[in-house]
């Protein structure tokens, strides 16, 4: 794992404001951030952009609070997490409602004979994956895109085991009653 | 047990999240409850499509356009200590190597393949391989690996947490996939007995002519030399298919492959030995003559519990006049219910169909053993199998 050059030293390198350090913490985990970042976008990738660099730059002052309570990745990701629900927020207030439902649905406009395409499915998942409530979405990608377990999960959200098992089951239903369609065995080639 | 429904526990079994107690009584209540089973179905979908998440690559652009703003944040960041101050020039250049590792396990990552899953294998007899490697008592068979047997070896292998599988004499196995929603071997040479406490259609072996996929059962399945099959159930139900067709079979009762052909139709063992053999002929013989000949012994020597047998070639006859023959004799053991005509199951009409199997099913469990609820997981299976063949039908070019 790459998180493992990531060791107390660095971390308190980090904390002491060297820039080395910091460019190594970012290269461990700039693709998992960004991902989590463009998925909590509706796939808008410039404003995850953004997104990731606010959640870097945070993070290069905050360190300094990081106590090792709790494991590294953890404190991370409850940063990331935090960062995507406020950036939501914000964009709430920003934006017409009209606007939002019109940027989360960027397959809709595809012919439907290409949703039988493998490529298309992975579309169609992200679309599906930014039209579920943040509750449902981030526990999904923190189990898919982080490779956390539940216990992790609760950690970064700050919830019990149960409520991660739950939210994650709630999520799966919502994907396959959205993507009904995709359940056929031509898309997948069984 | 059974009263307490699962639903709320099914991400969390299919993620390996309960313990291997939990997870035996998630699959025996799953088995038992359709409720509960038709939303496995809808989760495990759910997984399957959130499987397809790719992570992504941030651009390269990021480091060099945050680079400054740190900057400006750096102002407000402790200054290094005296003694950091002392040892930064050490620590740099550490730093820096680390950098420079980060990015040579970076090239490396990005060549490596991910740790494959794999399955205990305990050796029953004598010395059975994994690969070219003999297991002395324990070994672990990942997927894409072959586990063989011997004359004089016999392993068994287990299916992740969901059952075990007995390898016997003379075989040739392979791991094909292990994941939350479908672990599959393919069977090339020998014979297995599997049990298996899943869900239906989470386990599946592959073999030359034919895919026999679990429907929460035990089994035997040997592979013959010239690539077909045979299949025994001994508890729960299983599915024979191949691309065209798919044979159900319940306990007590046994379905032959061949290549090229995929699955025959599913029989009782301890039907007429003339019935087996005329079916054989139905099932496999080329020669238009010598099938219909067959079909009229089978006709004769059928049983009402061979309706298990009648219903399959129903469902697959194609010309008319034999599609009369086994719907009159089908008539003559089980009454259709109101609202069931000739006309409609002549042109399946699947409610119909539905409705009449409801009633041949009983037979065809009463005196087999077989599971709990055997007709709801018919059910369940010719819905989806229905469906599945009016999809393809709709896919297939004009």
């Amino acid at each position: 794992m790459a998180e493992q050059l990531i060791d107390g030293r660095v971390i308190e390198a980090c904390q002491q404001g060297d820039r080395d350090a910091f460019q190594l913490l970012f290269e461990t985990y700039k693709d998992k951030v960004f991902s989590i970042a463009v998925y909590s976008s509706d796939g808008d990738r410039a404003l995850a952009d953004d997104i990731t660099q606010q959640i870097f730059l945070k993070l290069f002052t905050a360190i300094r609070q990081f106590r090792g309570d709790s494991e590294f990745t953890t404190w991370l990701y409850r940063l990331v997490v935090n960062a995507c629900l406020d950036e939501r927020r914000r964009r709430r207030r920003l934006l017409p409602w009209g606007e939002m439902v019109a940027m989360k649905k960027p397959g809709e406009r595809k012919p439907q004979e290409k949703q039988y395409a493998r490529l298309e499915v992975t579309e169609a998942v992200q679309a599906a994956i930014g039209e579920l409530k943040p509750k449902f979405r981030l526990p999904i990608l923190l189990k898919y895109i982080e490779g956390l377990s539940y216990d992790e999960i609760a950690s970064v959200m700050g919830c019990s085991k149960g409520t991660v098992a739950s939210r994650l089951n709630r999520g799966h239903s919502q994907l396959a009653k959205r993507l009904s369609h995709l359940n056929n065995p031509e898309v997948w080639g069984d | 047990m059974f009263l307490r429904h699962v639903t709320k526990d099914i991400s969390a079994y299919c993620h390996g999240e309960l313990s291997s107690e939990e997870s035996k009584q998630f699959a025996e209540h799953l088995i038992a409850c359709a409720k509960c089973r038709t939303k496995f179905e809808e989760v495990k979908l759910g997984i399957k499509l959130a499987e397809q998440l790719p992570r992504l690559s941030a651009p390269d652009h990021l480091w060099s356009e945050l680079e400054p703003l740190l900057a400006t944040q750096s102002t407000s960041v402790a200054r290094p200590s005296v003694p950091w101050m002392w040892q930064s020039k050490v620590a740099a250049a550490a730093v820096l190597l680390l950098v420079a590792s980060a990015g040579v396990f970076w090239i490396y990552r990005s060549s490596r393949v991910p740790p494959k899953p794999s399955w205990f294998v305990k050796r029953l007899d004598g010395a059975p391989r994994i690969g070219s490697e003999q297991i002395s008592n324990n070994g672990r068979l990942a997927v894409g690996e072959w586990l063989e047997t011997d004359g004089s070896s016999r392993a068994q292998i287990d299916v992740a947490t969901i059952g075990n599988v007995d390898i016997e004499e003379n075989s040739r196995v392979r791991l094909l996939q292990s994941r939350a929603d479908e672990h599959r071997l393919e069977l090339v040479r020998g014979k297995m007995s599997a049990r298996i406490w899943a869900p239906p259609r989470l386990f599946f072996v592959d073999t030359p002519s034919a895919v026999a996929a679990d429907y929460g059962c035990a089994y035997t399945l040997e592979v013959k030399d010239d690539g077909g099959s045979l299949l025994h159930v001994t508890s729960g139900w299983v599915a024979m298919e191949s691309k065209d067709l798919e044979s159900l079979v319940p306990a007590g009762a046994s379905c032959e492959t061949r290549p090229g052909v995929g699955p025959g139709t599913a029989y009782f063992d301890d039907a007429l030995p003339s019935f087996r053999e005329a079916l054989k002929k139905v099932d496999f013989e080329r020669d238009a003559a010598v099938r219909s000949a067959a079909l009229t012994t089978v006709l004769d020597h059928a049983r009402p519990r061979d309706t298990l047998t009648l219903w399959h070639l129903f469902r697959r006859s194609e010309g008319t006049t034999d599609r009369e023959r086994l719907y009159d004799k089908l008539t003559g053991f089980v009454t259709p219910p109101p609202g069931v005509t000739r006309e409609g199951m002549l042109r399946f009409d699947e409610k119909m169909m539905s409705q009449w199997v409801e009633l041949l099913e009983p037979m065809w469990t009463g005196n087999g053993g077989g599971k709990m609820v055997p007709k709801k997981v018919a059910d369940a299976y010719f819905k989806v199998r229905n469906g599945l063949s009016r999809r393809l039908k709709e896919m297939a070019p004009k």
